[in-house]
């Protein structure tokens, strides 16, 4: 009655992992083309350059797991990066006026887990969409940053975030060992716990996860106060990359998060978001941006090319769901 | 050793606002055995399961399970004591394994986090060893067939092995034929392993087949429990199911000559039927019976193009019509009165002038723009020739009862002079005196020379208004009936699969 399911399987998959093969296939071309490319002292850039982005997308990814993948009605939070400017604004601006570090962190997280908390509240308890809700809020944000930091760029030199660019633990960079920490607690917390499963079983299926007695709306709003998290620890690596806080750093935080994330359904057998498939899409959309940036195409066509990017990725993924 | 039970209802009742869902019913389970529940719609067996699984409280009434009697019940009391329920619908995560689902609200923690592999060798024993089926607990859901999912959920509600009474309702809905069979013995191993079990379905022949008792329900009462079951007692379940009191409120079916008319030619839709082909003539009505799942909501939208059809041509007087969309369908003069009017037919903060135009707008309007007058007048002729009350066009349609505002759905169609007519449950939430006038129109629409099809759940007014009735079962049509002559029990054995509806055809 119905069409062959391998077969049907089978072009889903193809469908599913197309993203993939299409990356594959630029970063082969940059290669050919960036004789420095592939080297280890460049994959060591990249990875540098990666973190902040590594750490939105693990935020990303959990609201997408406990909302459902769809772009439009599911879980996405769009607030992260520029909760992530936010962290590091009031962060550059407090020590600039001579505060202690401790205490900078303590008002940034205050701040930062409040745009989490507001985040949940409008959609869990309003019952807003949350693609609308965490726009607002994100463009909200960034203009109280704005004002904190009046718009201007503020330098940042204190030796701990320094050395989240510059110290080595055994030849390998400390940014680099404290976010796979990160990472690997957040991977635990939502595919070793209870809590996780519980977590993406209400992304997974709403109707499923009530019926089985699960608090959908607490486990939705919980994901948003985790993101809001990563956006704090990301905005202490954002001050190391650029060794200070600048305006506009969100914009370009924002597009490699959402274009990451939704890539990264690509790598799950499952072919859903995930918190590997993020990181390792995170990863890849680095070594995509630097490899532009290496063969010397403009920058104004970067911004072409990373949304046409997004809008297949997305396209992509909206066509293998409909074929499952 | 039979006043042992293993839950017992008594003495319920339970009211809502203007109506008595339940009145002094009571429903008895002894342990071990499979008790079939049967009734047709509101009949008030949701409302008992939902007493049983404490989500309502009744005025009156007790609640026995076991030996203890639970007052008030709660969802957590009828846990606690041991009652599970398999709900209708299939709730599964689709990107979970077997054993996610299997154990989803009631994980198992090991040192190092979730226990997986403990929790999949006890989901895979469980399936294996009580639902006789072996699966791989790591295979995702969406690659498991319907009656796999089935399982499944039964896993869920039963793994913690603390289950007495397990309550099925319409566990075989979303069923093939062939994967009924699987869901079946599944139950049956249940049973031998000393599990109480309430079965309620619609489908009469599962029910004779795997019940040892039956308890009747009709408009709020118990009205029999039946001991012994057999595959013959169909027929005695069916008349305590459709009683004898059928109100006199159908129209008199005039003579009416039939032509040729509407035909659909062995349509399909590649999931939920195959291969129907049913006419209806010029001044005829044409019922169409199916229990839900049976494929008759998916065959109505189909014809009317909400649905793409798989395979299946249309004609129209012998002439091929293409129906894509609703709105080719409404441009070859094929409209439908739809089931959920508040949400599919009606604009409901609009008036009953604007909705009764909506669909012929392009008439009443002058180099584009609307003339009022015009749609004033014609909704005016309209509303008098249906009676809508209040009789008034600028009327805010939600405002209206159920009754009348069908016939402002009826009114737009009928302004657009349409030549088939497909009403899906046209009394649906509609009071017993707007039921007669609607009756009265769609007999009046026939005598028109209108095509008119006819869908519904409910076997009196099929028999009372119709002229043919095609019996739909599990995706496909499985007799076609003439109504004269034919009894509302006959029709509900057809419908319920009591008897072989195709063995009444040629008797007929």
């Amino acid at each position: 009655m119905q069409a062959d399911p391998t077969r049907k399987r089978g072009v889903t998959d193809l469908v599913g992992s197309l993203p993939l093969i299409i990356f594959a296939c630029v970063l082969i071309y940059i290669s050919f083309n960036a004789p420095n490319f592939l080297t280890l002292r460049n994959l060591e850039l990249i990875l540098m350059q990666s973190l902040p982005v590594v750490l939105v997308c693990a935020g990303l990814g959990a609201v997408v797991m406990a909302g459902g993948d769809d772009v439009v009605s599911g879980g996405i939070d769009l607030s992260i990066p520029a909760t992530a400017v936010l962290s590091a604004g009031i962060t550059a601006v407090m020590l600039s006026q001579g505060w202690p570090l401790a205490i900078c962190a303590g008002v940034a997280l205050l701040a930062c887990l409040s745009v989490g908390l507001l985040n949940a509240a409008l959609v869990t308890r309003i019952g807003m969409t949350p693609l609308l809700t965490t726009l607002a809020m994100f463009v909200a944000v960034v203009g109280v940053n704005n004002v904190i930091t009046s718009s201007r760029r503020i330098d940042v030199d204190h030796p701990w975030i320094v050395a989240l660019r510059a110290q080595e633990i055994a030849g390998v960079p400390l940014g680099i060992i404290a976010v796979a920490l990160v990472v690997a607690a957040i991977y635990f917390a939502l595919h070793r716990t209870r809590w996780g499963l519980n977590l993406q079983a209400a992304g997974g299926s709403r109707d499923a996860a009530e019926i089985s007695g699960l608090p959908v709306s607490r486990l939705f709003g919980q994901s948003f106060v985790l993101a809001s998290g990563t956006g704090y620890i990301c905005g202490f690596f954002v001050l190391a990359r650029g060794s200070g806080s600048s305006p506009g750093v969100q914009d370009n935080l924002m597009l490699e998060m959402v274009l990451a994330t939704f890539l990264g359904a690509a790598f799950s057998t499952r072919r859903v978001v995930t918190m590997w498939g993020a990181v390792l899409g995170a990863v890849l959309v680095a070594a995509i941006s630097i490899g532009f940036k290496s063969i010397g195409v403009n920058v104004f066509w970067t911004g072409l090319i990373k949304g046409s990017l997004i809008v297949i990725v997305v396209a992509l993924s909206a066509l293998a769901q409909r074929g499952r | 050793m039979s006043d042992l039970s293993a839950f017992s209802l008594q003495g319920i009742t339970k009211e809502f606002p203007g109506v008595r869902a339940l009145e002094d019913a009571s429903l008895k389970v002894r342990p071990g055995e499979v008790h079939g529940l049967v009734g047709e719609n509101g009949a008030g067996k949701s409302t008992v399961i939902k007493v049983l699984a404490g989500i309502y409280r009744p005025e009156a009434g007790n609640i026995t399970i076991g030996t203890q009697t639970l007052s008030p019940a709660t969802p957590e009391s009828v846990h606690a004591a041991g009652v599970r329920f398999i709900h209708q619908e299939l709730h599964l995560v689709p990107h979970f394994t077997i054993t996610e689902s299997v154990f989803l609200g009631q994980e198992r923690v090991g040192r190092f986090g979730l226990d997986t592999a403990g929790m999949r060798a006890d989901a895979e024993a469980f399936l294996r060893d009580m639902l006789g089926v072996t699966l791989p607990g790591n295979r995702l859901i969406r690659d498991l067939g319907t009656a796999e999912r089935k399982l499944v959920q039964i896993a869920r509600a039963l793994i913690d092995g603390a289950a007495k009474v397990v309550v099925f309702d319409e566990p075989t809905a979303p069923l093939a034929s062939d994967e009924v069979d699987t869901v079946m013995r599944a139950i049956r191993r249940l049973k031998e392993q000393g599990i109480a079990i309430l079965y309620v379905s619609h489908y009469l022949s599962e029910i004779t087949d795997i019940c040892d008792r039956v308890t009747v329900f009709r408009q709020g009462k118990t009205v029999g429990v039946f001991d012994d079951i057999t595959d013959a007692s169909g027929s005695d379940l069916v008349y305590a199911m459709v009683g004898r009191d059928i109100a006199d409120m159908f129209p008199k079916k005039g003579t009416r000559q039939t032509g040729t008319g509407f035909a659909i030619d062995g349509l399909s839709d590649g999931k939920t039927f195959e291969g129907i082909s049913i006419s209806v003539g010029k001044g005829e009505i044409l019922g169409i019976a199916g229990l839900i799942g049976s494929g008759r909501e998916e065959l109505i939208d189909t014809i009317y193009g909400l649905t793409k059809a798989g395979s299946g041509s249309f004609t129209f007087e012998g002439q091929p019509l293409q129906i894509k969309s609703a709105a080719q369908a409404v441009r070859a003069g094929i409209v439908l009165v739809p089931r959920d009017r508040r949400h599919d037919g009606l604009v409901l903060p609009m008036t009953v002038a604007e909705n009764t135009t909506l669909a012929t707008l392009e008439r009443n309007a002058t180099f584009g723009l609307e003339n009022r007058r015009a749609v004033s007048n014609s909704t005016e002729a309209q509303i008098k020739a249906l009676d809508i009350r209040p009789p008034n066009p600028n009327a805010v349609t939600r405002l209206l009862s159920g009754g009348n505002q069908q016939k402002v759905v009826l009114a737009r169609w009928m302004a657009k002079s349409a030549r088939v007519f497909i009403f899906d449950e046209p009394t649906v939430g509609v009071d017993v005196g707007a039921k007669a006038e609607i009756y009265q129109l769609i007999e009046d629409l026939a005598a028109g020379g209108a095509c008119v099809i006819v869908s519904s759940s409910d076997p009196v007014e099929l028999q009372g208004v119709c002229d043919r009735i095609a019996v739909m079962m599990r995706g496909a049509i499985i007799a076609e009936l003439p109504t004269e002559g034919l009894s509302v029990d006959t029709l509900v054995a057809a419908t319920t699969g009591a008897v072989d509806a195709r063995e009444l055809a040629d008797a007929s």
